[in-house]
């Protein structure tokens, strides 16, 4: 095959992404009488959702009958810190039981009460049970639940599928372009209508509970090319507790409840910190303190060799470890073979999420090019600052669903599609461009990005080492033009992980420019040289990128709330912005 | 300490006449007791032999797609240690499919089997005003075949799915009890009817090979074994008289 050739594929709804914001607008396109293709980068139960696993929020009320969706509503726009879109989190608290009992009635298998009912437990920083969920695996039951739909449905799923630009021609998007990661083969797929899922960009930390080469701001980056805007790039949530070995398994996520069990956090002098940051807690200050605490330790030299605190329950009696916490006796015991019963354990914080992402539209998801659509993580607006656990999953459902509906509706409304040929080879010359011999590789860059973004963009910036890092990554935007490309004989990993990286400096030069301009302390944001929140930075931070990969920053101030959720806001007499539970 | 590869390769590509599988070793130095196999297996493939071939997604135990035959036992390479394996540790294709590439099999035929069973969810009854109710007893009797990843360890460590590629296989099976025994869904007896025929559940002559292979723990042949019993009861009801409980997975 020559390179310039390409295979074509012709749908009404093109959904980029197979988690599950992906398969749940996937699903109801199709139901809408759209014919859909989603293509994913992995396998097809394999997106990263399946690693979800404390639960899914709805205000059901089966266990507390005094929750109220305005409740859900209340509790997510205050730990948001108010940076959150109020209309995104009302549709959200709204439809949250909906999408969770139409997920059950498809045979999710939630856990039950007694009396058959869906169970719902605590979360952080929730005033309700309203948590539904499956063991310590909701991610994956839900995946799982919406792949097998796909599968009745007979929803075509393209795998390894690497997409590498969206087909945009005057203001309206007509495909994406891809390619296989095994064959190389290339597809232009051509749709009514696009829908975005695919995710975002905590990978871009060395210490990540996200997979390898997942959640590289790819996703993000499409969206950038296509002249969209992204919000809130610098707030990105960071779990206290993540693991630093074996290296492949660096920043898995360490539970809080180790801490809830009584677990010590000490530095490498052997001092129990803790109580110099929050002398009446301890470890069970709140999230945001305790990562920030850890965080402290290890930048100024306190820490392990392997970068890193310690978080030791030894003093608990193996049985006890053992009954409170198996699945991490287990994972220690699997993976260092340490027994934690014995010795402690090494932790440091680890990137978990990104709140900011595509800007859409609350109602419709669409985005500011015509036929484009957006859901789950790769989209900004409903976290604000801070979000909270159990909220990312009803996310990638309510608005997966929204995403489908519309873009649906979309391709059922428009009578012609126009699909321009000079797109399309540009997108193909682009992709070939990035076939060349070069004196780089993209994993070293990939790891300089990484090393960048922890050091200079971590849990706690300032304005020098922000500056720093985009400089940084500017070097590293011209190291990457020369990338090493070639076909190898287990296909085409090398062109993926070029695009991962030029995608990565990209996402990360927006976090750190949206950074750079917060200069406050608020949630995810937390900066040494402004430690307080400014009560005048209610605006959410945009990023534009012009065609020359420029970037340009801009702010918009925070939609107002609607009037008759504002008392729920306001309820708590002891809404305290700052030291709120981070989750 | 040093580690010694004995690797099962096979390149579709090389010239006629050498096209066949063949043995080839890597030894890595300053491996650690505690790196896995996975990892080990990627450095061979940056350090020493970039043609090395193999699946490899999350690395979490979780997608599934780095099943082989590390010394001779289907198991996910990113779940074993390098302190199980010895000094030296023979690496294969898992067995009963199609090699592509080295270490890589075709999983096409897998999931033929796979969707033949309706790995779906079916209730066609009228949409519950609020929710279809399950107790938490009922809900414990799929407990353990929720679990499946598909990672085909089970199914290629089968004798019977070696012999006969035909037969639907320990992880079809499993597939299929998933929603055989979740008293909300109504597509049992189809399943059931799917699972009598000559190349179902009756190929299983209880080996016990896919029971310890399964990275999950689910009990495989167990719940074969049910699914044979509600083929013979003409019902999956009463069968499993309570859950099998947790077994011990890790990651999760």
């Amino acid at each position: 095959m020559a390179m310039s050739d390409y295979r074509t594929n012709v749908c009404n709804v093109l959904v980029i992404g197979s988690g599950g914001a992906g398969y749940r607008a996937a699903i109801s396109a199709y139901q809408a009488g759209c014919e859909v293709v989603v293509l994913g980068k992995r396998l097809r139960k394999d997106a990263h959702t399946v690693l979800a696993a404390g639960g899914i929020n709805a205000a059901l009320g089966t266990v507390d009958p005094e929750d109220s969706w305005q409740q859900h509503f209340a509790d997510t726009f205050r730990d948001g810190y108010l940076l959150n879109n109020a209309a995104m989190v009302e549709i959200m608290a709204r439809e949250a039981g909906s999408a969770v009992l139409e997920l059950a009635d498809w045979g999710c298998d939630f856990a039950r009460l007694p009396d058959g009912r869906l169970d719902q437990r605590f979360f952080g920083a929730h005033k309700y049970r309203r948590t539904c969920y499956a063991g310590d695996y909701t991610g994956r039951a839900i995946l799982h639940t919406l792949a097998d739909k796909a599968e009745e449905l007979k929803l075509p799923v393209h795998e390894n599928k690497y997409v590498t630009q969206l087909l945009v021609h005057d203001g309206a998007c007509f495909g994406a372009l891809a390619f296989d990661i095994h064959t190389g083969e290339r597809t232009v797929y051509l749709a009514d209508a696009v829908i975005l899922a695919a995710g975002g960009h905590t990978r871009l930390w060395r210490r990540s509970s996200s997979r390898r080469d997942e959640n590289t701001g790819d996703g993000m980056y499409l969206a950038l090319q296509a002249g969209l805007e992204l919000a809130d790039m610098e707030l990105v949530q960071f779990h206290p507790t993540g693991m630093v070995a074996p290296e492949d398994m660096a920043g898995t996520l360490v539970t809080e409840a180790v801490r809830g069990e009584g677990g010590i956090l000490r530095n490498s002098l052997g001092e129990r910190y803790m109580e110099k940051y929050d002398p009446a807690r301890k470890e069970l200050s709140t999230r945001d303190r305790v990562a920030l605490a850890n965080y402290t330790e290890i930048i100024e030299g306190r820490g392990t060799a392997n970068g890193a605190v310690y978080l030791d329950i030894s003093h608990r009696p193996k049985d006890y470890i053992l009954k409170k916490l198996p699945r991490m006796y287990r994972q220690f015991m699997e993976s260092q073979m340490l027994d934690i019963s014995q010795k402690p354990m090494e932790v440091a914080p680890t990137a978990h999420y990104s709140m900011g992402g595509v800007v859409v539209d609350p109602e419709t998801t669409e985005t500011a090019v015509r036929g484009l659509f957006a859901a789950g993580e790769v989209s900004a607006g409903l976290h604000g600052a801070n979000r909270l656990g159990g909220n990312s999953l009803v996310e990638t459902l309510v608005f997966g669903r929204r995403a489908g509906e519309n873009a649906a509706a979309y391709s059922n409304g428009i009578d012609v599609q126009i699909r321009s040929k000079d797109v399309i080879r540009r997108a193909n010359d682009d992709l070939s461009g990035m076939i060349r011999e070069g004196g780089e590789l993209a994993r070293p860059l990939q790891r300089a990005v990484r090393n960048t973004m922890w050091e200079n963009c971590g849990v706690v910036r300032d304005e020098d080492r922000l500056k720093q890092g985009l400089a940084r990554l500017a070097e590293l935007r011209e190291a990457a033009k020369t990338v090493d490309v070639r076909p190898s004989s287990e296909g085409w990993q090398d062109l993926a992980l070029a695009l991962d990286l030029r995608a990565s400096i990209a996402s990360a030069e927006a976090t750190i420019r949206s950074a750079i301009e917060r200069r406050e302390s608020r949630g995810a944001q937390q900066r040494y040289d402004y430690p307080d929140l400014s009560p005048d930075l209610m605006v959410n931070f945009r990023i534009r990128m012009d065609e020359n990969g420029n970037q340009t920053l801009s702010s918009v101030p925070v939609p107002e709330i609607p009037a008759e959720l504002q008392e729920w806001v306001e309820e708590d007499p002891q809404l305290a912005l700052n030291g709120r539970l981070l989750e | 300490m040093d580690l010694t590869f004995r690797i099962r390769r096979f390149n579709p590509e090389a010239p006629e006449g050498k096209r066949k599988p063949y043995w080839q070793e890597f030894t890595l130095q300053n491996v650690d007791e505690t790196d896995r196999v996975l990892e080990l297996l990627h450095r061979i493939k940056w350090e020493q032999d970039g043609t090395l071939t193999l699946r490899r997604a999350c690395a979490h135990g979780i997608c599934g797609s780095d099943a082989m035959r590390i010394n001779g036992v289907n198991k996910l390479a990113c779940k074993v240690l390098a302190k199980e394996v010895g000094a030296k540790v023979q690496i294969e294709p898992i067995l009963g499919l199609p090699v592509l590439k080295d270490l890589v099999v075709d999983m096409e035929p897998f999931f033929a089997h796979y969707r033949s069973v309706m790995p779906y969810f079916i209730n066609n009854s009228a949409e519950p005003a609020r929710e279809r109710f399950q107790t938490q007893h009922d809900r414990e009797l799929y407990d353990d075949t929720t679990k499946c990843i598909l990672c085909a360890c089970c199914t290629t460590s089968c004798p019977s799915y070696w012999a006969n590629g035909d037969y639907v296989g320990p992880a079809a099976i499993v597939q299929a009890h998933r929603f055989i025994f979740d008293t909300r869904d109504e597509g049992a007896k189809e399943r059931l009817d799917v699972l009598a025929d000559p190349d179902g559940v009756w190929r299983c002559r209880t080996v016990y090979n896919c029971t310890p292979a399964c990275p999950r723990g689910i009990q495989v042949t167990r719940a074969i074994g049910e699914v044979k019993l509600a083929i013979m009861r003409g019902s999956p009801e009463g069968i499993i008289k309570e859950g099998v409980g947790e077994i011990a997975t890790s990651s999760g």
